[in-house]
């Protein structure tokens, strides 16, 4: 039953993003971030003047992209989400991955196991317990760090200098290297990191315009704006029908995540808290801040307090649903698409999901995107974690070929954004159905900026009025923007994500990269021991104690007993940690 | 006397020992799993590999703040829920057993006895719906009579009584069958002897029907005991959120929480060795006590 609520917004964000994304389909739904599944499994476009194999020296014998003969066997064990579908004829062993891996390459992969997504980790570690693990295989951080605790796992950094093409290289540099960081350990290169380097989980504000208008209110400018618009959402009867229903700020039980979170809100005020509630967090993805060359937990500093003290009078003025404590992310949005709710913090894929279901239905419904506000004369910075990859590569140490990871590596990135670039490797049509094959890979690497440079040649084309330079992807939303602006409502979603410059999350996060508008976790390692241990037990203190004072059930004071308790169970020792980290990595 | 043996008794004997290997292998193999509840227990070293930590998790569990009160949750939640499971049916089963038409007897068992086959997971949203303060019908009807409503499913007073509300309504038509049964299991002279020694309904119901389904009782309530720290995994799980975790947290989601999701096995299955053991000896003394006081016995 634990499946049921599992990353239950970021799931649905993920599902709807990859139905709408044409292309993206299937396999992203093992992510635990809408952007990151978004990010690395788009194609970029700006990879052209890459030579991919053809200029690097050693590629003379034994090269990059060199055929094993004879013929190499390498074991796997893959994972696979509910909306995975294979061309007719096609299966986990008989695919153009498989097929195409073997004929160009001489590698013959051999799937050990294949199981759903929520069962993998579970699967894995029962792999492990055994000794039992294929050849390569993808993990998360914590088994990453296990398995090189355990020394199992074969030291990549000499084959991969030696074999990764410059596509390959520049790929893993991502985010100026921070994905090949969490990737090692003391230099070495110990996994290939999937994704990271991103900044899509950036926040805006989503705003009902058509309430607006009614109520002859000003986007939000300043925080204060924020607040009144939110007072005047619940108080002024913006549906106008005549009953006082209708809520200011959605929220629920999660308090921070890429739908109803609350993550932006504390940007307003400087504050960079982040620890998701719900019965499934884990309460491991803390953020430190760097204060004078010391780490501090984000979550303790004095911005919070002044921000939940805002919270509570919002809450206290009936502008958040009184019943948010006890709703989860599928409830609030039912909430906001039953036209409850008038405003939300949110990542770049809320007009995905939920927001785009109103649309289709209420053509008067107009749902706008504000970047995010301050609450005083310093710009607001939002805070963005995407630049850690959540999921790596792993080659086991008895492997007699570790090289053979990264010629996949290789393969899956010259066909998909080197010269040789075909649109066969990413989907394919199957009638109607478009199927996204790229998931098929057993390894497979991409850029973070992928979509951001979508959005810029979108632009373009758009301006040009001419759609012929775009790569399958980006015209794909290109004809989505333009027969919205032709009048088709289903266009909607991708008008928010590439269409006008002010109007669409991907114009607005442009925005934010220019100006560098970031804040960014200052500890990038794996959790430390007693995050461990504690991290759960504290993340419910905190969970308990944000939500009862938001709910003015506890005073704004017992902020300051919360943090003294967070310090006392264990929080001094995981700064302690954190800090010693921090030292040797700076 | 050997081919009596051969013919009579080889087949049952053979047809236990399918079933006490499948019991070895999969109730008692598993057991070998528990030395991780004293290893610092990690999956690539394994169950024999981990580093011995002797009681450390127990230590642990016990020096985390909310320990002392996630158990008096459960044993709170599961003995109102125990005594309500046990009172509920029993009720229903007297009543629906004085009732003379048939067919409204069938009719209320088996309305009674549907909630049992939802699982938790669809009546979690429905409940959410019903027992909502702004929108849910239960509230409309007590602002309707005039009272304040009240946040069942977010209020740390009210939560634990919900659950245990929620879990009779759902449950308790099960148990009135299998009263009903033991009830039809009754014999008819005694009451015929009743009548006449001129016991009216009341009377009957004292001294014939109750004594009669004592046993019954016995064996659910000692059975029940069993459980008395198994609160409900499913249930709470799906109702409960942050707000009420002071009341309604049991042990089972907290060491969800805490350690299932973050892969701490060795705190879940120390967890899980305790609740065992306190089930044993609540499980012997309780049927020694029925032994003793109801002379119940299963050997």
């Amino acid at each position: 039953m634990h499946r049921k609520r599992m990353t239950a917004i970021t799931a649905a964000g993920v599902l709807a993003l990859s139905v709408a994304l044409t292309a993206c389909g299937s396999n992203n739904g093992e992510n635990e971030n809408a952007p990151a599944a978004n990010a690395d499994k788009n194609k970029a476009q700006n990879t052209t003047g890459n030579s991919g194999s053809a200029n690097t020296p050693a590629a003379v014998a034994d090269g990059p992209l060199v055929k094993y003969d004879p013929p190499i066997e390498v074991s796997t064990v893959r994972k696979f989400n509910s909306g995975l579908k294979f061309l007719p004829g096609e299966s986990w062993d008989n695919n153009i991955y498989t097929n195409e891996l073997k004929s160009d390459l001489g590698i013959q992969m051999k799937n050990d196991w294949i199981v759903d997504d929520q069962q993998y980790p579970k699967k894995l570690n029962v792999s492990m317990v055994a000794g039992d693990l294929p050849d390569i295989f993808e993990v998360n951080l914590q088994q990453l760090q296990l398995l090189i605790e355990a020394d199992q796992i074969a030291d990549l950094t000499d084959v991969f200098d030696k074999y990764a093409t410059d596509l390959s290289k520049k790929a893993i540099e991502n985010g100026d290297g921070i994905a090949r960081k969490a990737a090692s350990v003391n230099g070495r290169l110990m996994a290939i990191p999937n994704g990271g380097g991103g900044r899509d989980d950036a926040q805006f504000i989503y705003v009902r315009a058509d309430w607006l208008k009614k109520l002859n209110l000003q986007p939000p400018k300043t925080m204060d704006d924020v607040i009144n618009i939110a007072k005047a959402f619940a108080n002024d009867d913006p549906d106008g029908n005549g009953k006082k229903d209708t809520f200011g700020l959605s929220l629920d039980y999660n308090l921070f995540n890429g739908w109803s979170g609350l993550d932006g809100f504390f940007n307003g005020y400087h504050a960079y808290p982040f620890n998701p509630g719900g019965p499934n967090s884990t309460g491991l993805n803390l953020v430190f801040m760097d204060k004078g060359g010391q780490l501090d937990y984000a979550d303790i500093q004095p911005e919070v307090k002044t921000a939940l003290g805002k919270l509570q009078d919002l809450f206290k003025a009936g502008a958040i649903n009184p019943e948010f404590g006890v709703d989860s992310g599928e409830k609030s949005a039912a909430l906001a698409t039953a036209g409850k709710v008038g405003m939300t913090y949110g990542a770049f894929w809320v007009p995905t999901w939920p927001i785009n279901e109103m649309i289709a239905k209420d053509p008067k419904v107009d749902w706008e995107i504000y970047p995010l506000v301050s609450a005083d004369d310093q710009p607001v910075k939002a805070l963005s974690n995407n630049i850690v990859p959540a999921s790596f590569t792993v080659v086991s140490k008895k492997s007699k070929h570790p090289e053979a990871a990264v010629k996949i590596l290789n393969f899956y990135m010259e066909k998909n954004y080197g010269e040789s670039r075909d649109e066969k490797y990413h989907s394919q049509k199957n009638g109607d159905e478009t199927i996204g094959v790229f998931g098929l890979s057993p390894v497979s690497g991409g850029f973070s900026e992928t979509n951001q440079d979508d959005y810029y040649s979108v632009q373009e084309a758009l301006t040009a009025k001419d759609p012929s330079k775009l790569n399958p992807t980006a015209k794909a939303y290109y004809d989505s923007v333009t027969s919205y602006r032709a009048g088709d409502v289903k266009g909607w979603p991708m008008e928010k994500l590439f269409g006008g410059d002010n109007t669409s999350t991907y114009g607005i996060l442009g925005q934010y990269k220019k100006n560098n508008a970031f804040m960014t976790n200052a500890f990038l390692g794996a959790p430390t021991e007693t995050m461990v241990r504690n991290g759960p037990a504290l993340r419910d203190l905190e969970v308990k104690t944000f939500t009862k004072i938001i709910m003015g059930e506890q005073p704004l004071d017992s902020f300051d007993q919360f943090v003294a308790d967070w310090k006392k169970q264990g929080g001094d020792q995981i700064i302690q940690e954190v800090n010693d980290w921090y030292k040797e990595h700076k | 006397m050997l081919r009596r043996w051969w013919a009579n008794d080889l087949p049952l004997h053979i047809m236990v020992w399918v079933g006490l290997v499948f019991v070895l292998i999969f109730a008692y193999g598993p057991m070998v799993g528990l030395v991780i509840a004293f290893q610092k227990f990690v999956p690539t070293k394994g169950l024999f590999g981990s580093d011995w930590v002797g009681l450390d998790n127990f230590h642990y569990i016990l020096s985390l703040p909310d320990t002392r009160q996630v158990i008096y949750n459960t044993v709170f939640i599961s003995i109102m829920k125990l005594a309500a499971g046990l009172v509920a049916p029993l009720l229903t089963a007297l009543l629906l057993n004085e009732i003379r038409l048939k067919a409204f007897k069938r009719t209320v068992q088996t309305i009674v006895y549907l909630p049992h086959f939802l699982s938790w997971v669809i009546l979690s949203g429905i409940l959410l719906d019903v027992l909502s303060p702004n929108f849910g019908l239960l509230n409309d009807f007590i602002a309707w009579l005039g009272f304040d409503r009240v946040f069942f499913l977010g209020n740390d007073h009210w939560f634990p009584f919900v659950l245990v509300g929620t879990d009779v309504w759902k449950e308790f038509g099960f148990g009135t069958i299998v009263y009903l049964a033991a009830l039809t299991g009754i014999n008819p002279a005694l009451y015929e002897a009743a009548v006449i020694d001129g016991a009216g309904r009341w009377k009957q119901t004292i001294n014939v029907t109750l004594p009669g389904i004592v046993p019954i009782v016995v064996l659910l309530m000692t059975l029940s005991l069993g459980n008395i720290l198994n609160a409900g995994f499913d249930q709470v799980f799906n109702l409960y959120s942050p707000s009420v975790y002071s009341s309604g947290d049991i042990l089972d989601t907290y060491v969800y929480r805490l350690g299932l999701v973050n892969f701490d096995f060795g705190v879940a299955t120390a967890v899980g060795l305790f609740k065992s053991a306190v089930s044993l000896v609540l499980i012997s003394g309780s049927y020694m006590m029925a032994y003793r006081f109801a002379n119940y016995r299963i050997f």
